[in-house]
């Protein structure tokens, strides 16, 4: 076990540069998940932990030692890979036992630790099936197999879950927080899947374009997110965003009316200076903190589009005038396409962030 | 249904009168031919005559021997120098890939009259570069020409020389194909560079090298462009005469069809039985 730390951490090919000096520390035995949308860099941030990729500056330490020129064999890791790149020309027992064997393991100690491995996952009775007779999560399971039996300090995975179904997908997640558990070991896990981040991980770290826009517990993101990209991207379905202006402040709070909803206007109470009167803000609402009619402190009135029945809750997919809006409602199971629904929304629920998308506490 | 099949038949039909005419029917009379005296105005049947001659004959069994020595020996060191190649071109550390591939490529592309009269003179005793090379290493001349060990020698450089680069134009596709994250996570297995090319390329790699295996097996079955041309139709002395240049001397120039069709199809048959081995051989488990 091992902690992990990421200083100014940049990533450059050629002259573009990928990842812009991120800093990360994870705590020996954490669960860390790297989050964002494609292309913002967390399968190379991974790759460069994993050795995979060169670091273009900054340093990458594991268990306190800079690891920046150690190869990527003698640093410790394992890693579960997306394609899962098992051997396809090995049994499922020579997949896991491959590396061992290679580096002159003594055999008993191999056997007692393809066996552990084959216990936890339970795959004893696949040992000598190769991986094109196995099913996707099987395989999925043998990838874990061969990274359990390398007994790491770090276990890396990259997106593992997003090539099985939706059902296997929630069935290995589970299997993967148990093992977690069981090991104790820190495990960086990269998805692009914020509710897989959400489930899996002790801290989510999210990324936009090479960035690191936070880091936090899943339910401090989802709660308290540092800016409007994490407030979008974190929650399911996602935040939404109402234009709207300040129209008065005074004794520590703004006032703030909805652009296309005439009359809606609410205080918000700020612990910082507020926006200067007449300047642009997004108020920013969870679905689930639309409330029924003068239940919050101003109310507006939306058509509804298009209604999902989940069951326990139904979402209603609402025209706003300048924006769609998700709005969650327990009973609403018979809200049809056209109808007019009044919503409220409370000030103390709704976050603001000004134009650029900083939150305006 | 079987208006729609006629009318498909009526579209195929060019084709298959050419394929019958100039494909099929020189198979049939080809095999009809063996068993017949050829040599003898007009021909007459006689099944034993050529197959008889066949068992008999130490023409063929040198040039049988001749075409399986060059087998045994040129076709796996040409293989292991093709994966040698493909490996070199397929290393993310050499430049100008495309210029190598081309020019392991361009031998294929050489008219072989061209490339014959380059190889003589490269070999000749007096003036050619090859014994110059070997003079400037303190080595004597060899006289390739003259002798039949050298003049096989010369027969498997030159076969190599033109079919390696093709042979490994073909490995690279295949080692292209193997996925890069089965080497990294050997890598994080620990596992060296060696150690990588000998338990997972190799092995991914077998259908391929299977594939060039047979293809170069059938192609030394009918080897006759190097004898003929650089050696002088398998000389010294019959010392590099192929099964394909005793098919040719038999056929073309004794006009012996009968006995040209029996080692025709003796060549067309061990090829195949070859094939059938290797596979046999090299079969995946299920």
């Amino acid at each position: 076990m091992a902690a992990v730390t990421l200083s100014n951490v940049v990533k450059r090919f050629g002259v573009y540069e990928i990842i812009h000096g991120a800093n990360i520390d994870i705590a020996d035995g954490e669960f860390v998940v790297f989050v964002g949308p494609s292309g913002c860099g967390k399968s190379t941030l991974l790759r460069m932990v994993a050795g995979l990729e060169d670091i273009s500056g900054g340093e990458i330490a594991i268990g306190g030692k800079v690891m920046n020129d150690v190869e990527a064999a003698e640093r410790g890791i394992a890693m579960v890979f997306q394609s899962y790149a098992l051997y396809p020309h090995m049994t499922v027992e020579q997949n896991l036992s491959f590396g061992l064997r290679m580096n002159g393991n003594p055999k008993a100690d191999t056997e007692r630790r393809v066996k552990r491995a084959a216990e936890i996952l339970c795959i004893d009775e696949l040992m000598q099936r190769r991986p094109k007779q196995l099913s996707g999560g099987q395989r999925q399971r043998v990838a874990i197999g061969r990274a359990i039996v390398r007994e790491p300090q770090v276990f890396l995975f990259d997106e593992p879950l997003s090539n099985l179904d939706a059902e296997l997908r929630v069935q290995m997640r589970v299997e993967i927080s148990r093992l977690h558990k069981e090991l104790g070991v820190t495990m960086i896990y990269v998805t692009h899947d914020q509710t897989e981040a959400m489930t899996l991980a002790d801290r989510i770290v999210v990324l936009k374009a090479g960035n690191v826009e936070q880091i936090g517990a899943p339910l401090d993101l989802y709660d308290d997110p540092a800016n409007r990209f994490v407030a979008g991207f974190i929650g399911s379905p996602k935040m939404n965003f109402l234009a709207a202006k300040v129209v008065e402040t005074g004794d520590g709070a703004a006032t703030i009316e909805l652009v296309n909803h005439a009359g809606a206007r609410f205080k918000k109470p700020l612990q910082t200076t507020p926006p200067a009167v007449g300047a642009d803000v997004v108020l920013g609402v969870r679905p689930e903190h639309f409330f029924d009619a003068g239940q919050g402190d101003c109310d507006i009135s939306v058509k509804a589009d298009v209604a999902e029945h989940l069951g326990s809750v139904s979402y209603v997919y609402a025209d706003a005038g300048d924006t769609e809006l998700i709005i969650e409602r327990e009973a609403s199971r018979h809200r049809a396409s056209g109808d007019h629904l009044v919503v409220s929304i409370k000030a103390g629920k709704a976050l603001l962030f000004d134009t650029k998308g900083a939150r305006i506490r | 249904m079987r208006y729609q099949n006629a009318t498909a038949y009526r579209f195929l039909a060019p084709y298959l009168l050419i394929f019958s005419v100039f494909w099929v029917w020189p198979i049939i009379s080809s095999f009809l031919i063996s068993f017949q005296a050829t040599r003898t105005v007009p021909w007459r049947w006689a099944p034993t005559f050529n197959w008889g001659r066949l068992i008999g004959d130490p023409a063929f069994f040198n040039a049988l021997k001749n075409t399986l020595l060059i087998l045994v020996i040129q076709v796996p060191v040409m293989i292991s120098l093709a994966i040698v190649m493909a490996v070199l071109l397929n290393s993310p550390l050499l430049k100008a890939r495309g210029l190598y591939r081309f020019a392991f490529f361009a031998p294929v592309v050489v008219g072989e009259v061209a490339y014959s009269a380059v190889f003589r003179l490269m070999f000749n005793l007096n003036f050619g570069i090859i014994n110059k090379l070997l003079n400037s290493v303190g080595l004597p001349s060899i006289d390739w020409f003259s002798n039949v060990t050298p003049a096989m020698a010369l027969i498997m450089i030159a076969v190599t020389w033109r079919w390696a680069g093709y042979n490994a134009i073909i490995l690279l596709a295949g080692l292209q194909s193997i996925p890069d994250d089965v080497y990294e996570a050997a890598t994080l297995d620990r596992v060296s560079k060696v150690k990588q090319f000998f338990y997972i390329t190799l092995p991914l790699l077998k259908p391929i090298i299977v594939f060039c295996a047979v293809l170069s097996i059938i192609g030394t079955m009918q080897l006759f462009t190097e004898p003929f041309l650089i050696t002088e139709r398998g000389g010294p002395g019959g010392g590099t005469e192929t099964l394909g240049l005793l098919l040719y001397r038999q056929g073309f120039r004794s006009l012996n069809f009968g006995y040209a069709s029996a080692v025709a199809y003796t060549m067309a048959g061990l090829a195949i039985a070859i094939t059938l081995v290797q596979l046999w051989l090299t079969k995946e488990p299920k």
